[in-house]
């Protein structure tokens, strides 16, 4: 089967900055992947290179395609809805979604924004935090693609929104799409995780199962994100 | 379900299950939710529920019919096994920290002996 996403010798500098540098990873269809590392490690920049919103050096597919417009179309990844004005309906977002992915399923939008109780007669700025996020993860689920990345969607959201967006994730992620999900704190997102990649020295540092990685050295996937930190940064 | 995360989950998932078709919560012949829903029941990856399941099948405990979906084995003896299985791994557990603390097997049996009075005397 095709790989859902590969990544072959990235490199991506910001001015005389290196973001990354020789990153390589291959994921299979059908996963669940943590992508951790500390704030500033490059897990965004990662995510833009492979949306193709950042070029840099090296190639990436996604579901084996390398053109940009191509990769846009496999990719689903949880805009933070800054394009838009506080004043903007819910409505007249998911209409905006519908019309430019022909991917979106407006059905799938509907079950998802119920399962999350979302109420989409709402205006943009009237969205605490945790409902704002749940409302990007409906609008990125509805989408029915090969890859979905979602960016950080657990970060100062209650315990229950969390729950509920885990739940949504589990029950949503067509069984043959591969979806990344960065976050710097991973415990509760654990047991979920087929695989973890970490984002550490501006590459991609460890690349693992994330049952491999238990039954291995007997620690908790944060313990063991953990040791590898603590053994220094290497380029620093 | 609350996992430890030092444990494999697709471990502690085949646990789980284990435990409710010994004691009787999932029924001999039964049929079992679907891998989604069980995913979803004990918030758990789909891949990682599959595996759990897949060795339960290979352990002959769970029977899956295509298209039928899975099911508890009608086959008691093979239930009668598995429990005989699980007790022995949690009386091996116990046998070794008490062993490891220097005391005999008369002493393992007396201390054992006396813990189940004490607690019967406590309720």
């Amino acid at each position: 089967m095709t790989d859902s996403l590969s990544i072959q010798n990235v490199t991506y500098k910001r001015g005389m900055k290196t973001i990354l540098h020789d990153a390589n990873l291959t994921l299979a269809p059908g996963k669940i992947v943590g992508l951790l590392g500390e704030n500033g490690a490059g897990k965004t920049t990662l995510m833009r290179l492979i949306t193709g919103s950042a070029k840099g050096a090296g190639d990436i597919t996604v579901n084996g395609d390398a053109a940009e417009a191509d990769r846009k179309r496999h990719v689903s990844f949880s805009e933070q809805l800054r394009g838009f004005a506080g004043n903007t309906k819910l409505t007249r977002i998911v209409d905006f979604y519908e019309t430019v992915y022909g991917d979106f399923e407006a059905e799938r939008f509907t079950e998802l924004a119920t399962f999350l109780q979302i109420d989409t007669s709402l205006k943009l700025a009237a969205l605490s935090k945790g409902m704002k996020e749940k409302l990007v993860i409906a609008l990125t689920l509805a989408r029915r693609t090969n890859l979905y990345l979602l960016d950080e969607p657990f970060s100062g959201i209650d315990s229950m929104s969390r729950k509920k967006i885990i739940n949504s994730i589990i029950q949503w992620k067509p069984e043959n799409a591969t979806m990344v999900i960065s976050d710097h704190y991973v415990s509760e997102i654990a047991p979920i995780l087929d695989e973890i990649v970490i984002v550490k020295d501006q590459t991609i540092y460890a690349h693992r199962q994330a049952d491999e990685v238990r039954e291995e050295f007997h620690i908790g996937i944060e313990a063991y994100y953990e040791s590898l930190y603590e053994r220094g940064n290497d380029n620093d | 379900m609350h996992f430890d995360d030092k444990i494999p989950i697709y471990y502690q998932i085949k646990n789980h299950i284990y435990h409710e078709i010994i004691t009787g919560t999932l029924q001999p012949g039964e049929k079992l939710p679907s891998v989604r829903q069980l995913a979803v029941d004990v918030t758990a990856n789909v891949n990682t529920v599959q595996r759990a399941l897949s060795e339960m099948i290979a352990a002959g405990i769970i029977e899956s019919k295509r298209g039928r979906g899975n099911f508890v084995t009608m086959e008691t003896t093979k239930i009668t096994d598995l429990k005989t299985q699980l007790v022995t791994t949690q009386l091996a557990h116990v046998y070794q920290q008490l062993h490891a603390l220097n005391l005999s097997d008369e002493e393992i049996l007396t201390s054992v002996q006396h813990y189940i009075e004490r607690k019967g005397q406590a309720k």
